[in-house]
């Protein structure tokens, strides 16, 4: 159970306050100490200013969820404590910075918590520390919040090291100082004890779905890289900037989101791995493009970050309302759309991707969000040999026999894809339709008998492809889990896995079975086999991150099966399982909604 | 079609199996077979070749040419090719297009383009006016000029892709006319050839739609800047011609305006691009894995 000897620790305060890097201190602690956690970073569109939290679950096992109520909080701005003590546990613990937090207000909130107030100053002052900066109270909660959880100092003080050395061994020593001034007064004033923290020994890797993105991609073969800035796609660029020079790859910031696609279809025409991300409103731009690539056949990967719309909608908040907008272009576009779960997950799909591009020669979609990119977590280990690199029917050269076709007619629809380059294979894909050389046959030629017949067969050939995913196995049904005779199954897609499985676990211990389906190739869906699924289950409640159900939508349209019961969240907060959970028990109790 | 394994090709040999379906005297027949020729001259074979264009009359030109090629979106033959060149350097990159596609829906790429210096060609088919959808005004349309769009005159200014261009930061920029070949297959010839991106606006006339900017119309106002000692290295000069004699002027300049040889954008990623990416291996040796994960820990 993910909730065993668990801690929730919240971080709150202005953007600035360097609320991102005393979570990231905490996180890579523990991490180190092969401990779990599960980070949510709940900001604002705002550099400065604004008001920021970082909420994050700690403990033994796998954290599937960030949950609602802190039992640890560090408050560092005057805005915190109105916003933040009414969420804390009862007999939770409170940090403060005494400084700009007034005793007798915070105290006033509740009698239920215990506060302790760090003075900063009078704290430096009394040990004779010269040099230190008002914003060194990040590093002496940081201090005061490890040796609560009494969790081993010495990683953190290595962390220190590594970040600062580079401003030499002076602001090093300062910042130890610092942060053992927020430990020692800790252990002398603080009685509260909490679970024993005790980790697995073995470091995990500690990352945001972003960067594990970033890392899936190189993994499989990504060779260039064209993106525009959007958030909450941003975090892929980054790190795949900091690793373009010793992995070899094309990361090219282009002027927008238009370019960024163009680029990625005229690389892959040219024969490499390539792929972008966006955001919603950013994708918008790019579905021209998109279909561009499902015309010409060739292969492109992007990254669908989803977040609230319509329009710029809530930048940094979560959502999931986007597999319609996936599907969506004109006209019957073949695509592969693929929702991946978790930071884990993400690595291996983005990877899986680039091999479905090539093999069926289409765009494919990678459909995060704003939660699955941003947040940080803890992974045992990825395994890269499992990631195998399949370019489908493709070559670097042409032997025949006879001349070239680029868009041969195929039983599964797809044709041998010759890279340019090669000698006596010239050819020019277009958008227009063409026939199996990829002569344009909409000019000249539209409306001729022949043409007509060739529109057909051309047509249905790259539909085909949509058809040979599902043969192939490559689409992939929902995964099942639980008990078979369950009352209830929850639905759900991408990101909302975890929190499905926490809400389980909840329900499980008062004693109510749900088991659980989940999508992560949302487009297409194998109809018989998912039908199959769906079948065997009692009573499905979708839960999503939208207001519209666009899983059951799909669901729907995708395989005749209508789910009726929904469990929504759309303010913009990611879910949790205890939110589920009430959500579950409402929507029991109300029965306005009949088994379907 | 195959290729030919004669050593030296000629302008015949890059003949597409696609006959051009332009009107009978569009200026974009003269703007093929000085591609032609200039690719021929410069000892290129056809597979070395990928010719990108977006969408228009002129943009059909990729389909009437034997070499590689894309025909893309409006608007978007940039992108692609940008993103075509990165992929495989070692070929020969020419984006084609009219002046709607190059310079009304695709300008944005232009001009990023420009700075960009990408080490490719840029053909726009300037003809003033939007040809396949049968005679709108263009961004290079002049003020006054009476379209279907715009029957009572346009209204507005059109836009100067020469010092636009110069003031993008661009490392080549020249102005051809589909009537002169032999000027336009030389400046063809040089554009290629240039370490970076270079803008060849080339007066491309339209004989269906466009009764002012005709091909004896050019014939007229056109000079050979060239032929009149201009210094291509002379930043200012070149902003001052390419301000000067435009369509107002009745002497228009042809010829080079300007090239700079400062480094192309390959430059800058050296040791990526040491061969085209397009050859290099797939996935991560286990170290290079271990090495990436050990920055998660």
């Amino acid at each position: 159970m993910s909730k065993k000897n668990r801690v929730i620790v919240r971080i709150a305060g202005a953007a600035g306050d360097g609320i991102a890097s005393t979570g990231e201190l905490l996180g890579k602690t523990c991490s180190r100490m092969g401990l779990h956690v599960l980070a949510y970073n709940s900001f604002q569109s705002a550099i400065r200013g604004g008001h920021v939290w970082l909420q994050m679950a700690i403990g033994p096992e796998r954290q599937l969820d960030h949950c609602e109520q802190p039992e640890l909080v560090l408050l560092f701005n005057k805005t915190s404590p109105a916003v933040h003590v009414p969420d804390v546990k009862s007999g939770g613990v409170v940090f403060y910075n005494s400084g700009v937090i007034k005793k007798e207000e915070i105290e006033a909130i509740r009698p239920d918590v215990s506060y302790y107030g760090l003075d900063f100053k009078a704290m430096v002052d009394e040990a004779g520390l010269t040099g230190v900066n008002s914003v060194m109270i990040n590093v002496m909660l940081a201090g005061a919040l490890i040796e609560a959880l009494k969790l081993d100092k010495s990683v953190p003080l290595d962390f220190i090291k590594h970040k600062f050395t580079k401003k030499g061994e002076q602001v090093v020593e300062l910042n130890n100082s610092v942060f053992k001034l927020g430990a020692d007064w800790t252990a002398k004033n603080v009685k509260e004890k909490f679970p024993e923290l005790k980790g697995d020994g073995k470091p995990k890797l500690f990352m945001t779905g972003n960067e594990a993105f970033g890392l899936g991609l190189t993994a499989g073969g990504l060779k260039l890289y064209s993106a525009y800035p959007m958030s909450p796609a941003t975090g892929i660029l980054h790190y795949l900037a900091t690793i373009a020079q010793s992995e070899k790859i094309v990361i090219k910031q282009v002027e927008d989101e238009l370019a960024a696609m163009n680029y990625v279809v005229g690389a892959g025409q040219a024969g490499v791995r390539a792929a972008t991300a966006t955001a919603s409103g950013g994708y918008c731009l790019m579905v021209e493009a998109v279909g561009l690539a499902s015309m010409m056949e060739v292969p492109a990967v992007c990254i669908v970050v989803s977040r609230g719309g319509p329009s710029t909608g809530v930048p940094t908040k979560q959502e999931q309302s986007d597999i319609d907008l996936c599907i969506a272009g004109n006209g019957d576009s073949p695509r592969f759309v693929i929702a991946p779960k978790d930071p884990e997950d993400a690595f291996y799909q983005a990877a899986r991707a680039l091999n479905i591009a090539e093999k069926y020669q289409v765009p494919v979609l990678v459909l995060s969000d704003f939660f699955l990119s941003e947040h940080f977590t803890t992974i045992d280990d990825l395994d890269f040999s499992k990631i195998e690199i399949d370019r489908g029917k493709f070559s670097t050269e042409w032997k025949g026999p006879g001349r070239y076709k680029r868009y041969e007619y195929t039983e599964d629809g797809i044709s041998h894809r010759v890279r340019p380059g090669a000698e006596s294979a010239m050819y020019t894909p277009c958008s227009d339709e063409h026939n199996e050389f990829g002569h344009v046959m909409s000019d000249v030629e539209a409306g001729l008998p022949h043409a007509r017949q060739e529109r057909i067969k051309m047509h249905a050939k790259r539909m085909q492809k949509m058809k040979t995913m599902v043969t192939t196995g490559d689409a992939q049904p929902p995964s099942f889990e639980g008990d078979k005779n369950a009352e209830f199954t929850f639905m759900t897609w991408g990101s909302t896995y975890n929190y499905a499985k926490s809400a389980i676990e909840y329900l499980a211990d008062e004693g109510i079975k749900v088991n659980h389906v989940h999508f992560t190739d949302v487009y297409p869906i194998p109809r018989e086999k998912t039908l199959a699924i769906l079948k065997q289950c009692k009573r499905i409640i979708s839960v999503e991150a939208n207001m519209c159900n666009s899983l059951c939508t799909q669901v729907l349209a995708q395989t005749g099966f209508e789910v009726t019961e929904h469990i929504n969240r759309w303010d913009g907060e990611p879910f949790t399982g205890e939110y589920i959970v009430e959500a579950f028990k409402q929507l029991a109790q109300t029965k306005q909604l009949v088994n379907a | 079609m195959t290729t030919e394994t004669k050593a030296v090709l000629d302008a015949k040999d890059f003949k597409g199996e696609v006959h051009p379906d332009w009107c009978p005297g569009c200026g974009d027949f003269g703007v093929l077979n000085c591609v032609q020729r200039a690719l021929a001259e410069l000892g290129l074979y056809q597979h070395q070749v990928a010719v990108i264009s977006g969408i228009g009359c002129s943009s059909n030109l990729p389909g009437f040419i034997n070499t590689y090629g894309m025909h893309t979106l409006h608007g978007r033959s940039l992108p692609n090719a940008q993103g075509f060149k990165l992929a495989h350097h070692d070929m020969t990159v020419i984006a084609v297009g009219g002046d709607g596609d190059g310079y009304g829906i695709g300008v944005g790429h232009l001009v990023h383009a420009l700075r960009r210096n990408i080490d490719m060609t840029y053909i726009v088919m300037n003809n003033s006016i939007y040809g396949l959808t049968t005679g709108q005004t263009s961004p290079t349309s002049g003020e006054g000029m009476k379209t279907k769009s715009t029957p009572f005159g346009n209204p507005e200014m059109p836009l100067n892709p020469l010092t636009l261009a110069l003031g993008s930061s661009a490392s080549f920029v020249a102005r051809a006319f589909s009537g002169n070949p032999k000027q336009a297959v030389e400046i063809y010839k040089a554009a290629i050839q240039h370490k970076g991106f270079a803008l060849v606006d080339t007066f491309s006339p339209c004989v269906t739609f466009n009764k002012v900017n005709t091909a004896q119309f050019y014939r007229d106002n056109t000079y050979d800047l060239n032929a009149e000692g201009h210094d291509t290295t002379d930043l200012l000069k070149a902003m001052e011609v390419a301000s000067r004699d435009t369509y107002a002027s009745g002497r228009i300049a042809t010829g080079i305006f300007y090239q700079n040889p400062r480094s192309c954008y390959e430059e800058s990623e050296k040791e990526t691009l040491a061969i085209p990416i397009c050859d290099h291996p797939l996935g991560l040796s286990s170290a290079q894995a271990e090495k990436l994960k050990a920055g998660f820990r």
